[in-house]
Parts: C-alpha cells; sequence; structure tokens
C-alpha cells in the first residue's frame, strides 16, 4: 500500500545564504576600529609639528620663568625664604640601538631634476630613511612617470611595485597610491606618490610601465580605486561577485559565518567542561594543582 | 571529418604541474595556443588586512606563509623592513647569521625548483636528489628555530638565539659534499638530449619584455641583465660578501636552469664565507619590548629565490602595528609574462614555462 507522502515546503534559511554575503548587523560586537590619524610621511607636515613643539615647549618655559618671578616677589614681600628656581625640563635619552628616520629635505639630484622638470605639478619632494619621495599632483602622475622613465638622467626602466592606503580620517583625499620605481642601470629608487579623493579615477600605468597591470587590478580589488585607460580593469584575488573592498579600513577582519569560540567568553563553562571530558578519555590531567 | 574551430581549456586549478592552485585558461588551435589567461585567488588569505591587525613582532608569522618554500627569505625582508621603519642597527653577528641562513633557504628553494620543474618535463631521477641534500638542510632549519618550512628564523633587532651547538660542524658537512652533488644533476640534465630539447629555445622572454613587466630574479638575469638586490642594493651581511651574479643571454628555459645552478653555487661560496668569518658578538640589538612607531613609510626590497620580493610599511605615530603592509611578491609580478611566454607555442610548452618561473601561488595569492 503506497503512502503518500505530502512534499514538504523547505525550511525558511535562518541567516542570509551563499557565501559571500556580508551581514555587518549580524555581527555587531565586531566593531570596526577606525583611525583617528593621517599617517601621512611629508617633511612639511614634519617641519610643522616640530616647530609647533618647540614654539609650546618655549611657552612653557617662559610662564615657569613668569611664575618663578611672581612667586620670588611674593615671598620677598613675605620675608618667606626664596622659591627654588625651575629647572628646564630636557627630553629623556632612550638608551638603544634605535634611531628613528625623520624626514629630511630632499638633496638628492634625481627629486630635485624631477622638481625641475615638472614644476608646479611636483607638491613636495622630501627622503625618510634613505628612500626619495616625490609626491605629485594627481592629475599629472602620467607626465611624471613618463618624466622618470624617459628623461636620460634618470632612466627609471622600472615599475617594481605600486599599491595604495586608505585614510578614511583624511579631509581633502581619501587614498595615496604609491609607485616604486627601480633604476636597473643606476641603481637607485623612487617613490612616487599621489593622493586621491572617493571616487577619482587616475590614469592608469599600464602603457608606459606594462607591469601595473596586475597590480593596478589588484588595487582595485583590495581598495576600490578603479584606473582610466586600463586594459583588464576586473578583480583578481577576490571573486567577480565579492562585495566590498577588504583593505578599506572599514572593512572588519572577522564578520558572519566566522566560527568565534573564546575560552575566556564560555560563561556557562560549556566548551571547558567538553574539553575536561576530552582529555580525561585521553588520560590528560588538565585540573590545576591546588595550592597549599 | 575534422572540424576548424578553436577550443578553450582549463589547465588547473587543480593539476600537478601548476605548482598549487593555479588556473590558466587556455585557447587552442590544434596543440598551439593562442591565447593563455592566468587565473589567480584561489589560495587569497588577507595576509595583508591580517597584519595590519598584528604586531610588528606577530605579522613575521603571516610571511612564513606566502613563500612557503623559501620563508627564511620571507622572514628577512619583514625582519629588514620593520627595523629600517624603526631605525635599529642590527648586530654584525647577527646579519652574518641572517645571511648564512638565508642562502641555505636560497638552496633549498631552488633545489625544490630543480626537482619539480624535472619532473613537470620528464626527468623523475633528479626529484629524488635535489630532495635528497633539501631535506639536509630542512633539518638544519629545524636544529635552528624547531621548523622546517614555517620557520619565523628572526626577531626584529637580530635573533632569539644563536646557532645551535653542532650547526657550524653539519653546515660544513653539507659544504663539503654539496658541489660534488650540484656536478651530479648537471650529469643528470645538462647535455642530456631530452632534457635539451624540451628547454632550448622554448618560452622565451628578452630583456625589454622582462624589465616591462617587471620580472625580476634568475629570468631577468637568464636574459641577460645582472639585475641582482643582493649587488646592487645589498643588505645583512651581503655587501661584505665576495660572489658573482651568474647571467646568460638566451633568455630561455634552458638559460634559466643553467643560471639557477650557477646561482647554486654562488650561494655555497657565501655560506662558505659566513661560516669562515662568522664574528662573535651579540645577535640582538638593544630594542624596547614595545616597539611604537612614529609617522613613516619605507619600501624594503631583498632578493627572493624567485626575484625582487618587497615590504612596503606605512606606520602611524604611537602604533604598535603596521598602518598598511603591502607585499610586491616576485611570483605574482613574475606570473604576469606567463602569457607573453606561451602564446603561440605548444601545450607542452606551458607546463616547462610555468615551471621555469618558479611560482609559489601562497605568495601570489597572499
Amino acid at each position: 500500500m503506497a503512502e503518500s507522502i505530502e512534499p514538504q515546503a523547505p525550511a525558511a534559511p535562518e541567516a542570509p545564504m551563499g557565501p559571500y554575503v556580508y551581514d555587518y548587523a549580524a555581527a555587531p560586537f565586531r566593531q570596526v576600529v577606525m583611525p583617528k590619524t593621517v599617517p601621512l610621511p611629508s617633511f612639511r607636515t614634519y617641519t610643522a609639528e616640530v616647530a609647533a613643539a618647540a614654539a609650546a615647549d618655549e611657552a612653557k618655559w617662559a610662564k615657569q620663568l613668569a611664575d618663578f618671578e611672581v612667586a620670588k616677589t611674593k615671598a620677598e614681600a613675605e620675608g618667606k625664604d626664596a622659591p627654588k628656581p625651575p629647572v628646564r625640563a630636557v627630553p629623556r635619552k632612550d638608551d638603544n640601538d634605535m634611531k628613528t628616520p625623520w624626514p629630511v629635505a630632499a638633496t638628492d639630484a634625481d627629486l630635485l631634476k624631477l622638481q625641475e622638470l615638472l614644476g608646479d605639478s611636483v607638491e613636495e619632494i622630501f627622503e625618510q630613511a634613505g628612500e626619495r619621495v616625490c609626491q605629485v599632483k594627481k592629475e599629472a602622475i602620467l607626465e611624471a612617470l613618463k618624466a622618470c622613465r624617459e628623461e636620460p638622467s634618470l632612466k627609471y626602466e622600472m615599475l617594481a611595485d605600486q599599491s595604495a592606503t586608505h585614510y578614511p580620517a583624511a579631509k581633502d583625499f581619501a587614498f595615496s597610491i604609491v609607485y616604486h620605481l627601480t633604476s636597473i642601470s643606476r641603481s637607485k629608487r623612487l617613490r612616487l606618490r599621489i593622493l586621491v579623493p572617493e571616487g577619482f579615477i587616475p590614469e592608469s600605468a599600464c602603457d608606459l610601465y606594462p607591469s601595473a597591470n596586475w597590480m593596478e587590478r589588484e588595487i582595485y580589488d583590495m581598495l576600490g580605486i578603479r584606473f582610466a585607460n586600463h586594459p583588464d580593469m576586473t578583480r583578481i584575488l577576490c571573486p567577480e561577485d565579492w562585495e566590498g573592498y577588504p583593505l578599506r579600513k572599514e572593512y572588519p577582519t572577522v564578520g558572519w559565518g566566522q566560527r568565534d569560540i573564546d575560552f575566556r567568553d564560555d560563561r556557562g563553562g560549556v566548551l571547558n567542561r567538553l574539553a575536561m571530558e576530552k582529555a580525561g578519555q585521553l588520560g590528560i590531567n588538565l585540573k590545576q594543582p591546588k595550592a597549599d | 571529418m575534422f572540424k576548424n574551430e578553436e577550443m578553450e581549456i582549463n589547465l588547473g586549478p587543480q593539476h600537478p604541474s601548476t605548482h598549487g592552485v593555479l588556473r590558466v585558461k587556455l585557447r587552442l588551435d590544434g596543440e598551439t595556443v593562442t591565447k593563455c589567461t592566468p587565473v589567480i585567488g584561489y589560495l587569497h588569505r588577507g595576509v595583508e588586512k591580517i597584519c595590519e591587525n598584528k604586531t610588528f613582532f606577530q605579522g613575521q608569522v603571516w610571511t612564513d606563509r606566502m613563500d612557503y618554500v623559501a620563508s627564511i627569505s620571507n622572514n628577512l625582508g619583514w625582519a629588514e623592513g620593520v627595523e629600517k621603519l624603526f631605525g635599529i642597527e642590527t648586530p654584525r653577528r647577527a646579519r652574518y647569521i641572517r645571511t648564512l641562513l638565508t642562502e641555505q633557504n636560497r638552496l633549498a628553494s631552488h633545489l625544490l625548483w630543480l626537482a619539480t620543474h624535472a619532473l613537470d618535463i620528464g626527468a623523475m631521477t633528479v626529484f629524488l636528489y635535489a630532495f635528497r641534500e633539501r631535506e639536509y638542510l630542512l633539518d638544519l632549519f629545524e636544529a635552528f628555530c624547531g621548523a622546517r618550512l614555517t620557520t619565523t628564523a628572526f626577531r626584529i633587532g637580530g635573533l632569539r638565539e644563536d646557532l645551535p651547538p653542532g650547526f657550524i660542524k653539519n653546515s660544513q658537512a653539507f659544504q663539503d659534499r654539496f658541489l660534488a652533488c650540484i656536478d651530479e644533476y648537471e650529469e643528470l640534465l645538462t647535455e642530456n638530449r631530452i632534457w635539451k630539447k624540451r628547454t632550448v629555445g622554448v618560452a622565451k622572454l628578452n630583456a625589454e619584455d622582462c624589465i616591462a613587466l617587471g620580472v625580476t630574479g634568475p629570468v631577468l638575469r637568464a636574459a641577460g641583465v645582472p639585475y641582482d638586490i643582493r649587488k646592487a642594493f645589498p643588505s645583512a651581511a651581503y655587501a661584505e660578501m665576495d660572489f658573482e651574479v651568474p647571467t646568460r643571454t638566451e633568455a630561455d628555459t634552458y638559460a634559466r636552469y643553467l643560471v639557477r645552478l650557477a646561482e647554486m653555487r654562488q650561494s655555497h661560496r657565501i655560506i662558505q664565507q659566513c661560516l669562515d668569518g662568522l664574528p662573535e658578538g651579540p645577535v640582538m640589538a638593544k630594542i624596547p619590548k614595545i616597539l611604537k612607531s612614529e609617522v613613516n613609510e619605507v619600501y624594503h626590497p631583498i632578493e627572493a629565490p624567485k626575484g625582487e620580493l618587497g615590504y612596503y610599511f606605512v606606520a602611524e605615530k604611537g602604533g604598535t602595528m603596521p598602518y598598511r603592509m603591502h607585499v610586491r611578491a616576485p611570483s605574482f609580478v613574475n606570473l604576469q609574462a606567463l602569457p607573453k611566454m606561451t602564446e603561440g607555442r605548444l601545450l607542452a610548452d606551458v607546463i616547462a614555462a610555468i615551471g621555469t618561473l618558479d611560482v609559489v601561488l601562497g605568495e601570489i595569492d597572499r
């Protein structure tokens, strides 16, 4: 006797299906801490900071001296002992093998040559940690790359690396894109840098340096910066249907679908008990010896 | 009944001679490749994102997992990059030991390349010979740091420990017999008619194309450009070492094979100099337990067995973790040259081209 089986409707999925669905709301406790500063190395910013710190130090010292004078006259008037004169604080010197590389003014011939060639397009040149940095206007990047490649006294033949950084705390730009150029014939390196706002489409370097092809695709994949006149502006490491750009600062490292076992959060002690049982089966004594 | 149409096939991602999970989309006209498109990303783990959330000390562990056959080179790049960021001066003995281990690792990486490349092309015997020596080197790494592949060999500022007892003696024992081993590989391959037929004139890439596509390492040197970062931008103790940069001008698979074998002999020379001239002294610089950075960005390149390996760091004020970390992986950039090397050639040469580029997918996908 054939028993008719009612076709059952499939159970509605509790969580959104699909491997790439990213549900920020499902993981509200995994808040992303957004950076508050803009760590963009720059000689101009550095000198301004140093000058401001020196001025603040000077003002503090002047105030200490003035306070001392006031206290001294007051003590003299009251006939008490004179107060101790203030001692100027000397910055503490750490005794270790570290020598922080601060940015210094550009003295290298290549940087000066670039400034001469590009004129107003150059925003800043400086050196730091033995590396030469030239920041140019975002519209002039192709011109700068062309000068580096074709000028006989520069001759940077190879684009070794290209990458970008997200600066969500910056006001007038969102990303910095850096080009690391190598001159094989002259054993020299140079970093070109542009600052681009959200939505700006910089020119692709593929025509000048074909090695930029995959590197620009990676920047697009990881940070969402598109490049104009690129032969194939598609994702390279993530799947085509991936949502979001992983190297942006608002993108969390853990999300929906991640297992998150932390024994410190194991309030009910379930995981701990299971671990103890398993250890007992294996003959391992996990219990801590009691302190006398 | 012959049909005259092009066929599209997938080589990989599960294919023994793609050295990992590389997928190559091929358009074939008979046996001739008309279009070649590498597809990558199957092993993407987001190392750059992870390292933004790890301290400068912790991040080095992730570098082992990129080029897992040459992890000590990766460790060297990371350690020296961070040292450049903080301006740390490493003791001379530590730099010598770093050089020694990195060169031994280069030997291990080249041996693995030789073994698998020859196996791909059909020479089985070399695999067994090359793995015999590689095993000895991995034992040395295990004696030094307790791990064979995922070494995390160095610390920021130097080394955690000095060399273990017996390390120099065992290294010397390896040194004494290794040159004869290279002669053995050469006997098996260099004048082998089948080997030459499969490699001479295959997967050519001339110097202009190499430089335009950013290709570095043995592939560039086999095209006649003597560009070696150990010479051009020396770090560790390479400035004090006496070695040559072997080059060839043929720019084919056979020339790359000869260049890599010559490089193994040069590495042997560097190791011998390290062992002979190992200076006395401390192995760790005096640095604080917690490193707090100032605003800075550095790009530090080193010569990994595959080519130029660069670490790009951006650091913020008072940060214990990099604000941004980027790896310029040599295999990633070198693989861009695969279409140029294979289009218009036979399907069987694609296997030789992948082997001769010496790609490691852990590094490409990161």
